[in-house]
């Protein structure tokens, strides 16, 4: 344990943060209760980090765009592992056919430039799926948008190393021992291969839980990301750029924010992969 | 030419005819016509007047009519003009690619340079101290959101400090366009892209030299009494390469696309820019044309990697 | 702990050495690169930014928003007799303009400026395949007779109060670019040599011409040696384009520029957090001009057609404070679409000062009763307003912010949604999708009769295939009689008499919920004098001529 100490401080980061995002509703200010009177105001009681442009206390906002923007991360980082694995099982394990046509799939998706692909899916029109203006609105829709668009991305390397393994377990005995006895292909990828895979995989997504956070702050660089009035780090991250010269301080909480972070699932991540998979450490 | 190659050339045209494509249809859904726009903006502008552009332009055909049209033009070498910019797009994309090529290659030496040292460092001593702080960088470097990182660097060394220009391409005196003017003004953008990058380096860098470490020529070296600095430089560094060989064959296709973020911050024209305005313009001639050399670039970057790795380690032959 | 911070990036700032001495050269900020830079082409702000430098209209609006001649001696007058009316086979009135070509008028190339460019220019402008624009000006243009090489007349189909207005013709170059479109009209756009070979000399007749293009990052303009004009201070202007507004300001910070345009620069929370910084290289000027910031109502909806509830959404709102606390007082409130600045401005109409009281009276009058923390009409239904607005524009955020929170105070539940300008303009609002409210802005003319905004004849549909921007939907027949006859009012008072029955109505019925005349920041070096910003679409580099660099 004392080897990995950086494994051990980033999963105690994370979990304090956890505890954190969880706790906000409760203990934290209301996040979007205006204050013009009291613009960007020094740190005080009731303003533990001070106010922002519009008189909001950062704290309380910090802390909800926690939630928004961990929320995001982890069902992002499942729902791309998800997609991934399932992918990744069917190439592997069919082999053949499937096999070329997912993979090539999965080259086309990746040569594609990431961010412009990002900004064309975000800049799609949900009307035009169906979607009406009441569901819009709702924060559910917003959070559960950023999460598809970037979990089409991103399931490329998750379902490449799935397909590995599941090449690498299809060949063993105790598999051939189970189709031999009549076993489904389902039954032999989920009760057989799926065990397998699923260290790698775990790892995989801590360590791209990091990433999707800053694909995050990125897409809100750009003005596609969870939308003002509601909080993320990354839309709080972008405002305070642009008042960088007057209050530079107003920087710090959002980027130190994400910066722990992401630092913290990388260092986990990692200590992670230690510990599952000592070969690759 | 081989058979696998042929066969992967094939792969390639059929993947980069399908993500044509794909990205032609994800374009004409966005919503929003130029013209539409122009509506907006433009009170004099009569509903007649945009059926007219519209149809100047064809952009009133169906969707798959326009696909073809492009691909039909493209095949014949046509690349056409760029609605927004009034010229060939290879005349647009031309100077654009100059540009972030030269950014992205001075990033990523830069990268290579700093990171495959400490990556080797790092895994001379696994479970170190040295080790830990290594990592520790690396994963730091790789934790910052660009635009914070390069809004930074400008505000400390280019509005505080004044050592460096806080962006563009060149010094706008008679006296800008030289090599040390173009030098200073890339040093803020390659430095927050080399930063961003170097962490995967490293990291990549010290886990192939501790796959290696364990094999059996390095054992022997070290029965004959070699220290392990020693092995390191003059036999383990180029094994431990290889997989840095892939990496960057899939990274190849990056120095096509640009970086959007940084050369927005920074002001530098390049591809990443000119893709991003492409496609929120509606451009569809230029926008194709830019994102399908990026992925026929990327795809060529791992198809040269693959064929490095075959030449650099006999263990691995091409099917 | 911020203000000690910000004391000592002061401090470092101004410790690091200004360029000084003698300024051949100007740097000018811009947020934007011109795409292209065919001056009949389509308007952007960007382009039309930098050709103010390097070409001129026939007229334009000053500063003190009158028209002036740019590229003709005098403006043609009914009294001067340069003007004489005509009418047409149907009646209508139509009239007869002589403009006289000024005679130190110049291309770049030596070439003079003459009637034959204005007679090519009017050929290409009214050519179906040109791709120009806003052709609907040459289409009122029946015939351009040349009287000799300085002097032509052009016939005009109608006669609008405004008839002597030419603000959108720019001449191109006959001699160079006749070529380029004469044998194949319908790729002219494309063979331009504007955007082909934009430094040629002779496409530029005003003080500048374009010497060099680094396409995404700066234009270099020198002098142009035809120029016959007031001589220009500075031997190059250059201007470079950051999108990035931070990024820009930083520039200005470290040198990089000398001066941020107004018009496409940075915006507005930024100029004033900048300007309270009392950098002593720089000085801010505030400008706030024709940009009309409003929501547009969709009248359909039936909570909203009633007038009273429109009222009471405006006594909710405190506008004056906004204004101060978000705005520094900078941006003016918005009583009608009409700008105190503009010579029609009726100064007496009814506003709507923050009264909660009385928007709550309204509300319940309306039959939206207060129970707990929402109103609810007869059916039990909620009042509930969705408000759309762009993104990424930081003070339509912050506004949308402060509406939301000021209506809940009135129990109305407000729902704030943001979409990118592509979505918002080109089918939201064009295809009025808005269920409730839209947060925007009209930039128009001095004088400029809103037509397409409040005639009941515009209001877009399917069926008149999205024509016209009368959003709202509103349809008053006593507004559409005033439009109709204040376009064809010449006697000066009797129009004001009319535009302050328009206003009238406008305040009182309240098409859409006027809220703010944006302002611009300009960020001038202080040595540098004469910059006039205009406060509407014309920028202040059509008067380059007249700035002054005085150390």
């Amino acid at each position: 344990m004392k080897r990995d100490l950086p494994a051990l401080i980033g999963t105690i980061v994370l979990a304090l943060l956890l505890a954190a995002t969880v706790a906000a509703p409760f203990v934290a200010a209301d996040p979007e209760a205006m204050n013009l009177a009291t613009i960007h105001a020094p740190p005080s009681l009731f303003h533990p980090l001070g106010t922002d442009e519009l008189g909001r206390d950062v704290a309380s906002r910090l802390l909800h765009g926690g939630r928004v923007s961990l929320a995001v991360a982890l069902a992002t980082a499942v729902l791309a592992a998800f997609l991934g694995t399932a992918i990744g099982l069917l190439a592997g394990y069919h082999g053949g056919r499937l096999d070329a046509l997912l993979m090539r799939l999965t080259d086309g998706v990746m040569a594609l430039p990431l961010l412009p692909l990002l900004i064309v899916l975000a800049a799609l029109d949900p009307a035009k799926l169906g979607i009406d203006a009441e569901t819009q609105s709702t924060e559910a829709f917003t959070i559960g948008r950023m999460v598809v668009i970037i979990a089409l991305v991103g399931w490329t390397g998750a379902a490449r190393l799935v397909r590995a393994q599941t090449m690498t377990v299809k060949a063993r005995d105790y598999v051939r021992a189970a189709t031999a006895l009549g076993a489904t292909p389902t039954r032999i990828m989920l009760r057989h291969i799926l065990p397998n895979v699923a260290s790698p995989m775990v790892v995989a997504a801590t360590l791209s839980v990091g990433n999707i956070i800053l694909v995050e702050s990125a897409l809100s660089f750009l003005g596609l990301g969870v939308q003002p009035p509601m909080a993320s780090w990354g839309n709080m991250l972008t405002g305070a750029m642009n008042v960088i010269w007057s209050a530079p301080l107003q920087a710090l909480w959002p980027g130190l924010a994400i910066f722990v972070t992401v630092l913290a699932f990388n260092l986990a991540g990692d200590g992670l992969q230690r510990r599952l998979d000592p070969r690759k450490a | 030419m081989s058979i696998w190659l042929l066969g992967r050339l094939a792969q390639a045209a059929m993947v980069l005819a399908v993500m044509s494509v794909v990205v032609h249809g994800l374009m004409g859904l966005m919503p929003g016509d130029p013209i539409d726009l122009m509506i907006a903006s433009d009170p004099n502008l009569t509903a007649a007047d945009a059926m007219r552009l519209k149809a100047l332009y064809g952009l009133d055909q169906p969707w798959g009519q326009r696909y073809l049209a492009w691909a039909g033009q493209v095949v014949q070498g046509e690349l056409g003009y760029s609605r927004l910019f009034a010229q060939p797009v290879l005349a647009v994309i031309g100077p654009a690619l100059v540009n972030s090529l030269t950014l992205m290659l001075s990033a990523l030496a830069l990268s290579l340079l700093l990171a495959v040292p400490l990556g080797m460092v790092a895994a001379l001593r696994p479970g170190s101290a040295v080790d830990h702080a290594i990592n520790a960088f690396a994963f730091a470097s790789a934790s910052l959101p660009t635009f914070w990182l390069g809004l930074m660097l400008m505000l400390v060394f280019a509005v505080s400090l004044g050592w460096l220009p806080a962006g563009g391409m060149q010094s706008l005196g008679g006296d800008g366009g030289g090599v040390i003017d173009s030098l200073r003004h890339m040093a803020l953008p390659v430095a927050t892209l080399a930063i961003a990058g170097l962490g995967q380096y490293a990291r990549h860098t010290r886990a192939a030299m501790l796959a290696e470490a364990g094999q059996d020529y390095i054992r022997t070296a070290r029965a004959k009494g070699c220290g392990p600095a020693r092995i390191a430089l003059k036999h383990q560094w180029r094994n431990a390469l290889l997989p840095l060989v892939t990496l960057l064959g899939l990274e190849f296709g990056s120095l096509f696309s640009g970086a959007l973020i940084t050369e927005t911050v920074f002001g530098w024209p390049g591809m990443g820019k000119l893709i991003n305005d492409a496609v929120m313009g509606n451009d569809f001639n230029l926008a194709l044309t830019a994102l399908m050399l990026a992925t026929a670039m990327t795809l060529a970057g791992s198809l040269l990697a693959d064929m490095a790795m075959a030449r650099l380690d006999p263990r691995i032959s091409l099917r | 702990m911020p203000s000690l911070f910000r004391l000592l990036l002061t401090i470092i700032v101004l410790a690091v050495p200004m360029a000084a001495g003698a300024k051949d050269q100007l740097a000018i900020g811009l947020s934007q690169f011109p795409a292209s830079l065919h001056p009949n082409m389509e308007s952007m702000m960007a382009k039309a930014y930098v050709l103010g430098m390097t070409n001129r209209p026939m007229t334009a609006f000053d500063a003190k928003w009158q028209l002036v001649c740019m590229l003709c001696e005098r403006l043609p007058t009914f009294d001067n007799g340069l003007a004489k009316r005509e009418t047409g086979a149907d009646g209508k009135a139509r009239v007869a303009l002589t403009y006289t070509l000024p005679a130190d008028a110049f291309w770049g190339d030596g070439t003079p400026v003459t009637t034959e460019d204005v007679l090519f220019t009017w050929e290409v402008g009214r050519h179906p395949q040109s791709g120009v624009g806003n052709a609907e000006m040459y289409r009122r243009i029946l015939k351009i007779e040349a009287k000799d090489a300085k002097t032509f007349t052009v016939h005009l189909d109608r006669l609008t109060f405004d008839y002597n207005a030419l603000n959108d013709f720019q001449p191109l170059p006959a001699h160079l670019e006749r070529d380029r479109f004469s044998p194949d009209p319908a790729t002219y756009r494309n063979r331009s040599l504007y955007d082909h070979d934009s430094t040629r000399p002779g496409l530029y007749n005003g003080p500048y011409r374009i010497a060099q293009v680094v396409a995404g990052s700066h234009l270099v303009l020198e002098r142009n040696a035809h120029w016959r004009g007031t001589k220009p201070d500075f031997d190059r202007v250059v201007v470079r384009a950051v999108e990035n507004t931070a990024a820009l300001e930083a520039q200005l910070l470290s040198g990089g520029v000398d001066m941020i345009a107004g018009e496409l620069g940075l915006p507005l929370e930024q100029g004033l957090a900048l300007a309270k910084r009392d950098d002593p290289r720089f000085q801010v000027i505030f400008k706030s001009g024709l940009v009309y910031e409003h929501m547009d109502v969709n009248l359909d909806n039936p909570a909203l057609a009633d007038r009273r509830v429109r009222q009471a959404l405006m006594y909710g709102l405190d506008r004056q404070g906004m204004s101060r606390q978000l705005f520094d007082g900078r941006q003016p409130v918005a009583h009608t679409q009409v700008n105190p600045l503009d010579g029609v401005h009726a100064g007496d109409v009814p506003t709507y000062g923050h009264d909660p009281a009385k928007a709550a009276k309204l509300l319940d009058e309306a039959g939206w009763i207060l129970k707990g923390a929402s109103r609810r009409n007869g059916k039990g239904e909620a009042l509930t307003v969705e408000l759309i607005t762009t993104a990424g524009n930081r003070s339509r955020e912050l506004v949308s912010q402060v509406i939301q929170g000021q209506w809940r105070a009135l129990g109305i539940d407000v729902r704030l949604k943001a979409e990118p300008p592509r979505v918002f303009f080109a089918e939201t609002v064009t295809k009025r999708r808005f269920a409730h409210l839209a947060l925007f802005a009209w930039v128009s003319a001095p004088e400029n009769v809103p037509r397409t905004t409040l005639h009941s004849s515009q209001v877009p549909s399917a069926a008149n295939n999205w024509t016209g921007q009368n959003y709202t939907g509103y349809a008053d027949p006593r507004m559409d009689t005033l439009l109709d006859a204040i376009e064809v009012e010449l006697d000066k008072p009797k129009r004001v008499e009319l535009w302050r029955q328009l206003q009238h109505l406008y305040a009182q019925d309240l098409p859409a919920l006027p809220l703010f005349f944006r302002a611009e920041a300009y960020v001038l070096p202080r040595p540098l004098t004469g910059v006039e910003p205009t406060g509407h679409q014309d920028p202040s580099t059509m008067w380059i001529e007249h700035w002054r660099w005085r150390p």
